[in-house]
C-alpha cells in the first residue's frame, strides 16, 4: 500500500468579496456575496515510503492548501485521502504522532521559551522515551551544529538557527513523514546547503518520506528524484525530474518550470515521450 | 510502522504531565519577569477589594436589600470568587482563539500536535497565579459565614466542590462557546466585554433583577449558576435548592454544548494564506 494516497483531492473556500464604499458595507450586512474558490481541484497523489517528492507550484497554485489537507490542518471539500493508514482530518490526534511538520514562514515552536525546552516538551507531547530523545538530539546536533543556541529562547534565533530548530523538533518523535512547506525561504547559501545534507541523511538512515514545497529549484535539484508541478489547483506534473529534462530538451530546470506555469507543452518528437503530462 | 509504540501510561496521566510541563515553563517565564507576576497578583487582589468595598458601603446605608444581608451577599460573592479564579486562571483567554489563533493562523500548529486541541490552547494561554481569587474568596465566605452564625455540616465541603466544578464548567462552557464563534466570523465579536460584565451579575441575588434578566442568567447564559444559586446553599438557605443542586448539571450540559460547537469549529478552519 501507498504511505500517501489522495484521489481527487479538493478544497474549496468561500471568499466574501466586500462591495465599495460606506453603501456598500451596508448592503453586505444584510445580502453578502461570496465567490467559490478552487484552491485544489481533484488532484491524485501517491507517494511510497522513503521518497522524497517536490511538491512546486506558482504563488496561490494550491501548495500549502494540499500539504494542509495531508497533514490534517484542512478538511477537503471532496476526494479522499489516506495517509500512513489514516484519514488526516478525522484521526488527527494519531495521526499526528506520525507525521513531522515544518511551515518555513511560521515557526512551530514556543516563542518565549529555550530551544531545548520547547524539545523536552515536546517530547512529552510526543512520548518519545528519554534515551530515544537523547540519541536524536545527539545526531542533529552533529550534523546541524545546534548546541550553541539551544538554551536561547526562539525570538532571539536567527532564520537560519530557527529553521534548522524547527527541523530538529519536527524530527524528535521519528515521524514516518516530513512535510516541508518551504523550508529554505530566506536562506543564505550555506544554510540552505546544510539544511539539504541533513535531509538526505534524515532520509538515507530513517526511510523518513519527505514531501516538500519550495520556490528554489535548487532544493528539488539537489534532494527530489520526483516532483509534483501544480497550478491553480491542478496537477500538471507528476513524474521524474529527469524526464523533465528529456521531456522538454533543455538542460535548466528554471526554464522548463517557467515554461510549464506559462502553459507550454513540450515540443513533440523528444525523447524520453514515455512520461506526460497529465 | 515508522511509529514507536511506547505508552508508559494513560492518556490521562499523560494529559497531566503535560501539563505540569507547562506550568513549569510558565512559571520559568513568569520568574523572568517577577515583577510583572507580583504586578499581576496585586492588581487581582486590588480588584477584588474594589468589589468588596462596594459591597460593605451599599450595606453601611441599609440593612439589607430585597431580604439579603450584608454578610449573606459577602457569602455569595465570596463563593462566586472561586469558580471565577478557575476561570480567570484557565479559561479567561480562551478569547484569544478568534484573533490570535484563528486569524493569525496559530491554530494550524495546535492541530499539527497530537493532543486535543482544546487543551493546548487552554494550557498554552493559561494564567495560574489568577488562581489566587479562589483563596480571597475562601477568606470571605469563612468571614461571612461565621458572622451570620453558620454552622458547617459535613456535606458542605464535598458538596461545595462539587457545585464549584460545576459553575467552572459554565465559564469554561461560555468562554469555550464565545471562542468557537471565530471559526465562523473572522476575528473577534467584541462579545467577550459584554459576557465579562454579565457573568459579573452572577454575584448578587437573582431576586434584584427583573424577570427577563434572571431568566437569562438561569437559562441563556447561565450565570446565576456561578455564584447566587450555588451560594444559596453552601449558607444554608434553601429556597433555591432546586437551582443550586441543578448547578453541575448546568455546567455540563453548557460546556458539552460548547464543545461540539467547538468540534464543529474546527472543521471549518481554514488557515491564512500560503
Amino acid at each position: 500500500m501507498k504511505l500517501i494516497e489522495a484521489r481527487g483531492l479538493t478544497k474549496e473556500f468561500r471568499i466574501f468579496s466586500r462591495s465599495e464604499g460606506v453603501m456598500g458595507a451596508f448592503r453586505d450586512l444584510f445580502h453578502r456575496k461570496y465567490r467559490v474558490l478552487r484552491a485544489v481541484d481533484e488532484i491524485d497523489f501517491a507517494v511510497d515510503r522513503g521518497e522524497m517528492v517536490g511538491y512546486i507550484g506558482a504563488n496561490g497554485a494550491g501548495k500549502s492548501t494540499t500539504i494542509k489537507m495531508l497533514t490534517g490542518i484542512l478538511v477537503p471539500t471532496a476526494g479522499t485521502v489516506t495517509v500512513n493508514g489514516y484519514v488526516p482530518h478525522k484521526q488527527r490526534e494519531s495521526y499526528t504522532k506520525g507525521i513531522g511538520v515544518v511551515f518555513g514562514q511560521r515557526s512551530q515552536l514556543w516563542w518565549d521559551i529555550a530551544v531545548i525546552e520547547s524539545f523536552k516538551l515536546l517530547r512529552r507531547i510526543y512520548d518519545v522515551p528519554r534515551a530515544d530523545f537523547n540519541r536524536r538530539l545527539q545526531q542533529f546536533d552533529d550534523i546541524l551544529g545546534l548546541s550553541s543556541f539551544l538554551n536561547l529562547p526562539v525570538r532571539k534565533l536567527s532564520l537560519g538557527q530557527r529553521m534548522r530548530c524547527d527541523l530538529a523538533a519536527a524530527l524528535l518523535h521519528n515521524p514516518a513523514i516530513l512535510f516541508l512547506d518551504e523550508p529554505t525561504i530566506g536562506l543564505d547559501v550555506l544554510a540552505k546547503s546544510k539544511i539539504r545534507e541533513f535531509l538526505k541523511e534524515i532520509n538515507n538512515e530513517f526511510k523518513t518520506t519527505v514531501i516538500l514545497t519550495t520556490h528554489d529549484l535548487g532544493d528539488i535539484e539537489a534532494l527530489c528524484p520526483r516532483v509534483a508541478i501544480i497550478d491553480q489547483g491542478k496537477m500538471l506534473y507528476d513524474g521524474l525530474v529527469d524526464n523533465l529534462f528529456s521531456q522538454w530538451g533543455q538542460d535548466k530546470l528554471e526554464d522548463i518550470v517557467k515554461r510549464i506555469y506559462m502553459g507550454q507543452k513540450p515540443e513533440p518528437g523528444l525523447a524520453g515521450g514515455g512520461v506526460s503530462l497529465v | 510502522m515508522n511509529m514507536h509504540q511506547y505508552r508508559p501510561s494513560g492518556p490521562l496521566a499523560r494529559y497531566l504531565t503535560i501539563f505540569m510541563h507547562y506550568l513549569a515553563q510558565y512559571a520559568k517565564i513568569k520568574m523572568a519577569y517577577r515583577w510583572d507576576f507580583f504586578v499581576h497578583i496585586f492588581t487581582e487582589f486590588l480588584q477584588q477589594s474594589v468589589s468588596l468595598i462596594f459591597i460593605l458601603i451599599i450595606f453601611s446605608k441599609v440593612p439589607a436589600i430585597q431580604g439579603w444581608t450584608r454578610d449573606q451577599v459577602l457569602f455569595i460573592y465570596g463563593f462566586f470568587l472561586v469558580p471565577f479564579g478557575i476561570y480567570s486562571g484557565f479559561f479567561n483567554h480562551l478569547f484569544d482563539v478568534p484573533e490570535k489563533y484563528v486569524l493569525q493562523g496559530e491554530f494550524d500548529r495546535i492541530l499539527l500536535r497530537p493532543i486535543n486541541a482544546w487543551y493546548q490552547v487552554v494550557v498554552e494561554t493559561m494564567k495560574p497565579e489568577l488562581l489566587v481569587s479562589m483563596i480571597v474568596g475562601i477568606i470571605i465566605m469563612i468571614y461571612s459565614g461565621s458572622n451570620m452564625n453558620l454552622v458547617p455540616v459535613w456535606w458542605d465541603i464535598p458538596l461545595a466542590v462539587i457545585l464549584v466544578i460545576g459553575a467552572a464548567l459554565v465559564y469554561a462552557g461560555v468562554y469555550t462557546f464565545l471562542a468557537s464563534l471565530g471559526f465562523w466570523s473572522e476575528g473577534n465579536l467584541g462579545l467577550m466585554p459584554m459576557v465579562y460584565n454579565l457573568s459579573q451579575y452572577g454575584r448578587y441575588p437573582m431576586t434584584i433583577y427583573r424577570g427577563p434578566v434572571r431568566f437569562m442568567l438561569t437559562w441563556i447564559l447561565p450565570f446565576a449558576f456561578v455564584g447566587f444559586y450555588p451560594a444559596t446553599i453552601l449558607m444554608h438557605r434553601y429556597e433555591y435548592l432546586g437551582y443550586a443542586l441543578l448547578t453541575p448539571v448546568v455546567g455540563i450540559v453548557c460546556f458539552v454544548i460548547a464543545y461540539r460547537v467547538w468540534a464543529a469549529g474546527i472543521r471549518r478552519y481554514r488557515g491564512t494564506g500560503s
